[in-house]
């Protein structure tokens, strides 16, 4: 009885008091953290701060600091440290497949209420995005990360060394055979031009990998449920052959792991003819590449596929209302159609809302940029990125398998076992308490 | 007596309590963690776990190799550029110099510069090996070459300061006892194996065991430069732990895999200073 | 023949001084050419030149915090140690006590106990400290330094024993005596043990790395690695050329300007 009046009254102290508080501060701005990756080439981090800059200077009540944190893979481990730590930054921009580990290890708020206090319900506002977006986004029927910067993989080819090697480069290669046939087609030997590059290096050779195994028809994992991946299914083994065959036999691929600085220079100096690249490169590339180029799909065996990539908005958990708001504030601008637009005509990924698109500077740009054009009709067969339990560990124990692949160190046969074999490991202890666990 | 005990004991308390705090209680806590720390759903210890882990295993033998592959040159070099170099001219300054520089160069710095040197086909390397025919070289994405390249860079880093410790050591070394040597009649090489290299055992004894500690304590190049990659190829002791740490969440596996790289430390470097001793004894 | 000889060793020795040194001249060059050039490998390209790339590099990290970080790290960290060693160092060297010997080899061990590799458990201690995520936690495990207890002890017993007799003579306490008398003469040791120790830490990544997490805290190497490993720079090497020297051209210039000292430090060492 004491305590609850003492509760009462307090609390009824207490609240004039925080109004008060609340009114002395509404002249100072809040100041929150925004930790922001930049996972493709190019002056991104420049770009961003100018950006943030813009903000802070259009309105008085959010002062953000954006603090550049490395790749999406360095981003991840300082975010989750500093949540750990109890210091987690008001907003950070997240691997999109990152989302559901946070969600698993319960490290981030949903923007739900968010949504609804400007009177949407979740689906609604998600509808405003394209749909391939929403499985890395929402998960179980919550939004937990906003799109903000989103990508697929693509073909680029140089249109000179197509003409040089027979090829027609109005006729890019659709399907895997033309793929193989092209790649071999375009090899000349002791290295002076290769068939086709792709970055093997962590986090790009999962994704890349993913891509094929897709476009062969297969799931890779399971979208719905984060303790299962299909490594060792026929779809991976045929993804896994495809390398094997374009790197091993053809040596239509340069042997062991290439970074995307080695991609894209070999492309810019014509010894490489195609390479696999996030669209995100588009302008780099474009201001880089001297000669002409163009950019295609990823071939399809069985069918057209190219998973999402890019970074998501997410607000990690142990933040005070106030800095929630705040960072909305923040996230409403940076994914409204016109920022959005803007941030993808300055790199090359896609703007996540479908509006951006409406608008006449973005119609001007996909009209007077066809490479702009074939990375947004690709979205139609995008599908949703590699998200489980433990998501970097799991990705990479299919990823060492591919690199030693790429180095004819394994058999694709032995590679797809041992890769599911290490993932299953990792799964092991969630696996144990979500699916295997029974009632008693 | 006990005024100077009670001074030291004073004198002592400050670097004690550091000591403490930060080497002695982190070796029982690691000790005890690595017992006890468990992981959800996992039926195993953390041993048992740690030694059936083939990354782990993978992590040992690079890091057998990377330490064998680094110290063996590294000192081998430094003693013969300290050979080349002991007597104090103006170009003898000047290359001496040069060689040191990398020593004052933080490690990721190091590996930002060789990011460049070693990137085939443009890179430093690449491009001049071009000019004599040598075709581009996958020096980090090759599993076979990247151990020897991380290897590389390290060299390049260590070999300059070892270099100063021989530089020190011959000084040392007295002048009438070669010059004995040569009325002797002993050639240059004999000279050198008979009289030099007993006197420099005290300097081995000095370089092997910091060479060693580098070699098990120094990861900033695997970290920035290749993530244990490709396929392992590079991960090494500490580099395993800082992976077990950050990125698995895995607190009890670090805790097993730092108590065994503290252990085979202290019995490493133990060893080194022992045999070094005798070493010193039975040329003296 | 034996001039033959040695001019051939001189060739030999200058060829791998050069080769030793290109990385550094690579550093130089590149980070004056402006743009994306194809032969960005060239030592000596024709130009054009400029310092575009210091200001673009500049712009994409926080470097007056690093520097600011780095600074305030290896200074305090500097400061109690000069402190604890001397301290530590005069009783080792001169003070007679039970179990000194056994003591003076436990200090030895921390040579090797090295935070790097202690990461786990002093993370665990920096969190129940509430050092975590402070400049002060990076530090607080060095404040204690076997080897600077061990260089002290030997610069102390390297001292006649006349003016602390003097001194004591005079009715001078120890704190007094150390402070006013001994630390003076053993300014040799304590110069070369600052030198290897403001060296040390300011290259240090991994601790550093993990013990801080708010960007507003870190220090030079853990902003230098985002900077290159985040792909920003991608193939615009000049950059990465321009930040790598910002992050190491504080304490090369100091080693080109103070050779002598430096490297007498290093040899009076051993142990970084």
């Amino acid at each position: 009885m004491t305590i609850t009046r003492r509760a009462a009254m307090g609390a009824a102290l207490a609240l004039p008091a925080a109004n008060l508080v609340r009114a002395a501060r509404a002249a100072e701005p809040v100041a929150i953290d925004l930790f922001f990756p930049v996972p493709v080439q190019g002056m991104l981090a420049n770009e961003m701060q100018t950006l943030i800059e813009r903000f802070n200077g259009q309105q008085p009540e959010v002062r953000v600091t954006a603090a550049y944190t490395g790749s999406y893979d360095d981003t991840n481990l300082k975010t989750r440290a500093a949540i750990k730590a109890g210091r987690p930054p008001a907003a950070v921009i997240m691997s999109a497949n990152f989302v559901r580990e946070y969600v698993i290890n319960d490290e981030v708020d949903a923007f739900d209420d968010l949504i609804g206090q400007d009177g949407k319900t979740p689906s609604e506002y998600m509808d405003a995005f394209w749909p391939a977006l929403r499985p890395n986004a929402v998960i179980d029927g919550r939004v937990y990360g906003i799109p903000f910067q989103n990508s697929t993989p693509l073909l680029y080819y140089g249109v000179d060394a197509f003409r040089d090697a027979g090829l027609d480069p109005d006729h890019p290669p659709a399907t895997w055979a033309e793929w193989v046939d092209a790649a071999v087609k375009l090899t000349r030997p002791n290295g002076q031009r290769w068939g086709l590059m792709f970055p093997g290096t962590y986090d790009y050779c999962g994704w890349i990998t993913s891509g094929l195994v897709m476009s062969n028809g297969g799931q890779y994992f399971n979208h719905d449920y984060g303790g299962e991946v299909f490594y060792d299914a026929p779809s991976a083994l045929g993804a896994l052959s495809l390398l094997d065959l374009m790197v091993n036999k053809h040596k239509a691929i340069p042997p062991g792991v290439s970074d995307a600085n080695a991609c894209t220079g070999a492309f810019f100096a014509g010894r490489t003819g195609m390479m696999v690249l996030s669209t995100g490169s588009l302008s780099f590339v474009r201001s880089n590449m001297k000669s002409p180029y163009r950019v295609a799909f990823m071939p399809r065996n069985l069918r057209n596929a190219a998973p999402i990539g890019g970074g998501s908005l997410i607000l990690p958990k142990g933040n005070t209302p106030e800095r929630r708001q705040a960072a909305w504030k923040l996230v409403n601008w940076l994914t409204s159609p016109e920022i959005s637009g803007e941030w993808s005509r300055f790199t090359g990924y896609f703007a996540p809302r479908k509006a951006a698109y409406d608008l006449p500077d973005m119609k001007a740009y996909v009209q007077q940029y066809p490479d702009a054009k074939v990375a947004l009709d690709q979205l139609q067969y995008a599908v949703p990125w590699f998200d489980t339990y433990s998501t970097v560990a799991v990705r990479k124990a299919m990823e060492d398998q591919v690199q030693a692949l790429l180095s004819a160190k394994t058999t694709p046969a032995e590679a797809a076992a041992a890769a599911q074999k290490g993932a299953d490991a990792l799964l092991r202890p969630y696996v144990e308490r979500t699916a295997l666990k029974l009632p008693a | 007596m006990p005024r100077q005990a009670l001074a030291a004991l004073l004198l002592l308390a400050p670097s004690a309590a550091f000591l403490l705090a930060f080497s002695y209680w982190p070796v029982l806590y690691v000790a005890v963690e690595s017992l006890t720390a468990g992981r959800g759903g996992a039926d195993l210890g953390n041993y048992a776990r740690l030694f059936a882990d083939p990354h782990f295993a993978q992590a040992v033998r690079n890091n057998l190799v990377y330490a064998v592959g680094t110290i063996a040159p590294s000192v081998t070099l430094a003693l013969l550029f300290a050979l080349a170099l002991r007597d104090s001219t103006r170009l003898n300054a000047m290359l001496r110099t040069l060689l040191v520089m990398p020593l004052l160069i933080p490690l990721v710095a190091a590996a930002a510069l060789f990011s460049f040197v070693l990137l085939p086909g443009q890179g430093l390397l690449d491009w001049y090996l071009a000019r004599l025919g040598i075709a581009a070289t996958n020096w980090l994405g090759d599993p076979d070459l990247a151990l020897g390249s991380i290897i590389a860079l390290t060299v390049w880093k260590n070999t300059g300061y070892y270099m100063l410790f021989f530089i020190a050591g011959l000084a040392a070394v007295p002048q009438e006892l070669l010059d004995a040597a040569k009325i002797d009649g002993a050639r240059a090489l004999a000279r050198f194996r008979h009289v030099t290299l007993p006197m420099l055992g005290p300097t081995f004894g000095f370089v092997l065991p910091i060479a060693l500690l580098n070699a098990l304590t120094q990861v900033d190049h695997v970290v920035t430069l290749t993530q244990g990659g490709p396929s392992d190829s590079t991960s090494l002791l500490l580099y395993y732990i800082y992976q077990q740490a950050a990125q698995n969440d895995d607190p009890g596996l670090a805790a097993a895999a730092t108590l065994i790289s503290v252990a085979a430390l202290l019995a490493l470097s133990l060893g080194t200073f022992r045999a070094l001793d005798r070493g010193i004894h039975y040329a003296s | 023949m034996r001039a033959e000889r040695r001019l051939l060793a001189t060739v030999a020795i200058g060829a791998a001084a050069i080769a030793w040194a290109l990385p550094f001249a690579w550093m130089a060059v590149a980070s004056l050419r402006p743009g994306v050039p194809p032969d960005i490998a060239s030592l000596t390209p024709p130009g054009p030149f400029g310092l575009g790339n210091y200001a673009l590099a500049w712009r994409s990290g926080s470097f007056p915090l690093w520097y600011l970080n780095t600074l305030l790290m290896c200074g305090g960290i500097l400061a109690v140690q000069l402190v604890t060693i001397t301290a530590a160092g005069y009783a080792f060297a001169r003070l007679r006590f039970a179990g000194r010997e056994t003591l003076f080899a436990l200090f030895m061990l921390q040579i090797l106990l090295i935070p790097a590799l202690l990461i786990v458990p002093n993370l665990a201690t920096l969190v129940r400290l509430h050092l975590y995520d402070r400049l002060l936690g990076i530090m607080a495990p060095y404040f204690a330094s076997g080897f600077g207890v061990f260089l002290m002890r030997q610069t102390f017993r390297a001292i006649p024993r006349d003016y602390e007799e003097a001194a004591m003579l005079d009715g001078a306490r120890i704190p007094a005596l150390i402070r006013h008398v001994l630390a003076p003469l053993a300014r040799p040791g304590l110069v070369a043990f600052a030198i290897i120790s403001v060296t040390a830490h300011w290259n240090e990544f991994l601790w550093p790395l993990m013990a801080v997490v708010s960007p507003s805290r870190q220090v030079l190497t853990v902003g230098l690695a985002s900077f290159t490993a985040g792909a920003e720079a991608g193939s615009a090497w000049g950059m990465v050329a321009a930040g790598t020297f910002l992050v190491a051209g504080p304490l090369l210039i100091l080693f080109l300007l103070f050779q002598r000292r430096f490297v007498s430090s290093f040899m009076f060492s051993g142990i970084k």
